[in-house]
């Protein structure tokens, strides 16, 4: 194992416990070093290189496909067609919609239409990437295009072309979620704030490297060998293998390092199909990596959601009884892990507040655009978003202060486990404690004073905003069922192995595929505290591989979950593995189990360690010297420990929709403050602080890196990020050139604190984290309401370029209607 | 890379390189190849030969002249500029606006001869050059040809060069006692693509005496706007007179539209930039 060297010193200290240090990361030695193994570092012996062609129109049917041409350059070895493909496949994908939504056919390839600007409808495989790219450009496709339909609400509320005609419509899933009496609330309250429409916007992580796959359907095995970064390799079996017709055991999944996923990587599942058909027609591995362009077309996108109608029933006090909305999700032209967002945005249906009464009427809607799937705080934090200015907006309309209001309406530390009306139990946090602290790291009262100083005429404004936010960790995917009551899924599990090798090596095996989390460190720290020795001496295998068999039905890395599943699955196969060694150790000296401890890589009597012996003893006994051993002893034990953690879940009520969604809810509390340029709308932070609650944190260091992350990410959304489309259909931002992210150089310093409240619900009190639930796009919108001040105008929009900032503030002087209105009962003073 | 197949060639000199790009229809000169690399790539033009000249020694020398005046090779890094003792001597604003095109990496290789040349809209250095009144030195086999930075931008990636012409170097007059540049760019977020800019250099002697004023991102190429120039002369520099004259952009500059920003907002944000941009170099000419 390649640890970086000035750790050891650091590291070979004893320690009270390994979990909960900062310890430098195994996996980085090889990775700042160029030594780590991504997808086009992979490759196999005779292998070709596969292009896409894609459709230039965003919704258009298909004539003709004449492949001839490029079937006849020198060195193409071969073309599929979506045509082709459809008749090697036994069924389309299956589709996690009931209803009509169960009926939308997807294929590997793109079959009689194209619906997005990106389709794929065929894929060429050459000797090199550019003989493919120049056949790929040879093969001839007929289109006739046909109207367009880009917006959600258009597509399921208007007379819109509808993308599958099997379908019947463009409603992929609707529902209603119901919870309390929001309309006695609504009529009870002292005030109600009525909110016409606030739209989050579609945008992606767009990780440093993108999709790709090394696919090898061999002749003589029926095996389908599939190395790539996709991060769920398992649902992706699931999805393609009824359609390709085959077996799960015919599948080998595997993966090793990943440049970051995000969520993006659970969707290109197609593109495994189609590279594992043109893999078969050709008779050779067929190698394929994502141009960034390709990714930013027709990969995934986060998304896209309008909230419309928005009704707060809230009493004098500040109070706020409910939620009421219409959300129509627009999911793009195919559903990839769609419509699980439907129901995914209810684990946090409350957020961080205390309401009882909410009915949010959900549509997914299907479009001319790239299909989306989950991305950083999927589907959550659209809802937490949606709170988060309901909140805001909230105060700015009755003069509530925002920090007191939200304090009056959160969770409080003393009602955790706190169940949410929706059945979901949020297992501990401390809120109002989170909120003081990044107040004070940012040090509000200064920045308040300041901005009252300012005053007019300096061209210059300040806002001061906060982002409360959940992150929901550890799916359960009983969820599923809500949205599908047919589909057999719930709870949720991995799976790790522990095993004690020949010489006396420690290794771990676990069924996940991380991006970036440093799951070599963390699964090191745990074992090494159960085993008591030195994280350095525990190899922990890189990445996820199917052939290891450390895999379940959920495996991968997604929806913040690895602290809890992964380490879980981690620890439970570390202690079986303890257990075994002490029985073979109790053998070897002797001496009753119960007497025994294992330090520094030996098992010994407590007490006397002359009488001890080492790891490779124990070994050497199991391995290559059994005969030494009673066969109760050897029959029973052989090092190798696999271990499944199965979070406590139940099989959610469908029917009610209410169930425990998620296992943990880490909170986050960011608190920014802006500076508006008021000619320009021109957007400077000035101060950014975020306060997470993971529980127990394994690695401070790892879980700050996190918050860093989704800082970032979250400041570039609200700012610069967004996925565009014209009305043809054509996206805007194809290139980085279009699509600013965020560099170093954008993110300012970021302060952070901590606090930990250890998780009731999880073998170690960690809880997921890594998502950040979009703290830092609410909390830009809310610094820029601040800055808008009173009988300002109301961020209705997650993204806010300087232009839209300009315009709000241009329409804060004016009496435009501001889609916002305020009806108060007689007596209840605002 | 995903590049066609093309041919290469390195020539030993300015009148080899001419000779080539004379000879050959499907010539372009390479220099860093910033953006012509990845024009390439996207496939968006075709390029039968590409004719390296970015280690002619004769492109890649800065020289400052008795007078003041800075000649700059064609083949100079931004990086090159932003370091050159020459440069910030006499055309500070040069070396600043080159420190800040991109990153690091493509201001080692992109050239201030290849910014010009590509005519890009959004690039950094030709609303700068028109400003400060620079004139491109062009070469091809028959001789030598001088064309007004002005005159040099015609249109998208479309430039006075004529087929066989190289850029050879650019020459900046020096900026006059009393006299100073501004340069101020909306941009969409740090170093990134520039939403609207302006440059402008003034010389004040009690009033403006000189002035000039351009916009960039508001139309194919940087323009001077003559009506704000006018407005100015011969004025007193004051914040208020400059605003006044910056409010004279107006419909006569119809600015493209994207994700970034409207054509609307992009005029008058021209106007905040034009009017920074004038103020910037009232100050810097003030200080001196």
């Amino acid at each position: 194992m390649s640890a970086t060297s000035g750790s050891k010193a650091a590291t070979r200290e004893r320690v009270e416990s390994w979990s909960g240090q900062s310890i430098p990361r195994k996996e980085d030695g090889r990775l700042v070093q160029g030594e780590g193994s991504f997808i086009d570092d992979l490759g196999l012996h005779g292998q070709g290189y596969a292009w896409f062609v894609r459709s230039p129109y965003a919704h258009a049917r298909i004539v003709s496909v004449d492949t001839s041409a490029a079937v006849a350059l020198e060195g193409v070895y071969a073309v599929l067609t979506g045509e082709e493909a459809r008749e090697m496949c036994v069924v389309p994908f299956f589709q996690i919609a009931p209803g009509d939504g169960a009926r939308i056919e997807e294929w590997p390839l793109a079959v009689d239409k194209v619906r997005y600007q990106g389709d794929a409808v065929a894929v060429v495989l050459a000797d090199s990437r550019d003989t493919a790219r120049d056949a790929a450009e040879l093969v001839e496709v007929e289109y006739e295009p046909l109207a367009v339909v880009v917006d959600g609400v258009e597509a399921v509320e208007h007379a819109a072309p509808v993308l599958h005609e099997k379908a019947g419509t463009n409603v992929a899933w609707h529902g209603v979620y119901d919870y309390g009496d929001i309309d006695f609330a609504l009529e009870h309250a002292d005030h109600v704030v009525k909110i016409d429409r606030l739209h989050f916007h579609r945008f992606s992580s767009t990780p440093l490297e993108c999709n790709g796959a090394v696919v090898d359907w061999d002749k003589g095995s029926g095996v389908i060998d599939v190395k790539s970064n996709i991060q769920m390799p398992m649902f992706a079996a699931m999805v393609i293998g009824p359609s390709l017709g085959v077996a799960i055991n015919k599948f080998s999944f595997s993966s090793r390092d990943i440049g970051g996923a995000f969520g993006n990587k659970i969707g290109f599942y197609p593109q495994i199909a189609a590279l594992a058909l043109l893999s078969k027609k050709a008779g050779r591995p067929a190698k394929w990596t994502e141009y960034r362009t390709e990714h930013m077309l027709s990969s995934t996108h986060g998304n896209e959601r309008t909230f419309l109608d928005i009704e707060v029933p809230v009493m004098a006090d500040g109070t706020i009884l409910g939620v009421k909305a219409r959300a129509v999700d627009d999911v793009g032209a195919y559903l990839h892990y769609e419509p699980l967002g439907a129901v995914i945005w209810s684990q946090v249906l409350t957020g961080c507040y205390k309401f009882k009464n909410v009915k949010v009427d959900f549509t997914s809607a299907l479009t001319n655009k790239c299909p989306v799937a989950p991305n950083r705080g999927y589907s959550r934090m659209q809802q937490l978003w949606m709170l988060e200015r309901v909140i805001d907006i909230v105060a700015h309309e009755l003069d509530f202060d925002p920090v007191a209001l939200r304090k009056l309406n959160f969770v409080q530390p003393e009602d955790y486990p706190y169940q949410t009306p929706n059945g979901c139990v949020y297992d501990s946090g401390n809120l109002p404690l989170s909120l003081d602290m990044a107040l004070e790291l940012a040090d509000v009262e200064t920045w308040r004073r300041r901005q009252s100083e300012m005053g007019t005429g300096t061209g210059k404004r300040i806002g001061i905003g906060i982002g409360s936010t959940l992150d929901s960790g550890t799916n359960n995917f009983g969820q599923a069922r809500i949205v599908n009551p047919d589909l057999p899924f719930s709870g949720n599990g991995e799976a790790a192995f522990a095993k004690l090798d020949l010489y006396g090596e420690v290794n771990i095996n676990v069924g996940t595929t991380p991006q970036g989390q440093g799951h070599e460190t963390t699964s090191a720290q745990v074992a090494a505290d159960i085993l008591n020795m030195s994280p350095n001496d525990v190899t922990v295998t890189i990445g996820f591989d199917q052939a290891h068999n450390a895999t379940v039905g959920f495996s991968g890395t997604y929806a913040s979950q690895f602290a809890v599943t992964g380490l879980g699955a981690v620890m439970g196969a570390t202690a079986k593995l303890r257990d075994e060694i002490l029985e073979v150790g109790a053998f070897a000296l002797q001496a009753p189990k119960d007497d025994l401890e294992l330090r520094d890589g030996a098992c010994l009597v407590k007490g006397d360690p002359s009488r001890s012996i080492p790891f490779i003893g124990i070994a050497n006994l199991i391995y290559t010297n059994n005969a030494m051993l009673p066969s109760e002893l050897s029959s029973r034990i052989d090092l190798n420990c696999r271990y499944v953690y199965i979070p406590p879940f139940e099989v959610p009520d469908v029917e009610r929709k209410m169930g425990n969604l998620t296992l943990t809810y880490a909170s986050q509390i960011h608190v920014c403050v802006v500076e508006v340029d008021e000619e320009t709308g021109v957007v400077e932070i000035l101060s950014y602080v975020a306060v997470d609650d993971c529980g127990k944190r394994i690695n401070p260091q790892i879980v700050e890196g996190q918050v860093h992350g989704a800082v970032g990410l979250g400041i570039a959304a609200a700012l610069y990020e967004a996925f565009e489309y014209d009305e043809d259909g054509q996206l805007q931002e194809p290139s980085f050139y279009e699509y600013h992210v965020g560099t170093a150089m954008d993110i300012p310093d970021i302060r952070t604190g901590n606090i930990e409240s250890p998780s009731p619900f999880t073998p170690n009190g960690a809880k997921g984290m890594g998502e950040g639930g979009g703290a830092a796009v609410h909390t830009i919108c809310s610094a820029l309401q601040d800055a808008l001040g009173k009988d300002g105008a109301i961020v209705f929009d997650s993204h806010n370029t300087w232009e839209r900032v300009y315009q709000l503030l241009q329409s804060s002087q004016g009496n435009e209607p501001r889609g916002v209105r305020v009806i108060s009962r007689e007596g209840g003073a605002a | 890379m995903l590049l066609k197949s093309v041919n290469y060639v390195r020539p030993e000199s300015v009148t080899e390189a001419l000779d080539i790009l004379s000879s050959n229809e499907g010539a372009a000169p390479l220099a860093g190849g910033q953006s012509l690399t990845n024009v390439l790539k996207h496939r968006v033009a075709s390029v039968d030969l590409l004719v390296d000249i970015s280690a002619l020694g004769e492109l890649r020398t800065i020289t400052r002249a008795g007078d003041g005046s800075l000649e700059v090779g064609a083949c100079v890094t931004y990086d090159e500029i932003d370091h050159s003792p020459d440069v910030r001597a006499g055309h500070a604003i040069l070396a600043r606006e080159s420190s800040h095109i991109e990153d690091q990496q493509i201001r080692n290789r992109g050239t201030i001869g290849g910014n010009c040349c590509l005519s890009d809209p959004t690039n950094n250095l030709p609303p700068l050059l028109v400003a400060l009144d620079a004139t491109m030195n062009i070469r091809a086999v028959g001789g030598t040809r001088h064309v007004a930075a002005e005159d040099f931008f015609k249109g998208y990636f479309l430039t006075a060069l004529e087929p066989g012409e190289l850029l050879v170097s650019i020459t900046i007059p020096p900026i006059p006692v009393g006299g100073g540049a501004g340069y101020v760019s909306l941009s969409v977020a740090t170093d990134s693509k520039t939403i609207v800019r302006a440059a402008a250099r003034v010389r004040v002697d009690g009033v403006i005496e000189e002035v000039r004023v351009v916009l960039a991102r508001v139309a194919s190429v940087p323009i001077r706007h003559h009506a704000m120039e006018e407005a100015l002369r011969g004025v007193a520099p004051t914040a208020e007179l400059v605003r006044a004259a910056a409010e004279l952009i107006g419909s006569d500059v119809e600015p493209i539209a994207d994700g970034h920003g409207s054509s609307d907002y992009r005029r008058k944000m021209a106007r905040v930039v034009a009017r920074r941009a004038v103020l910037a170099a009232i100050e810097e000419g003030g200080r001196k």
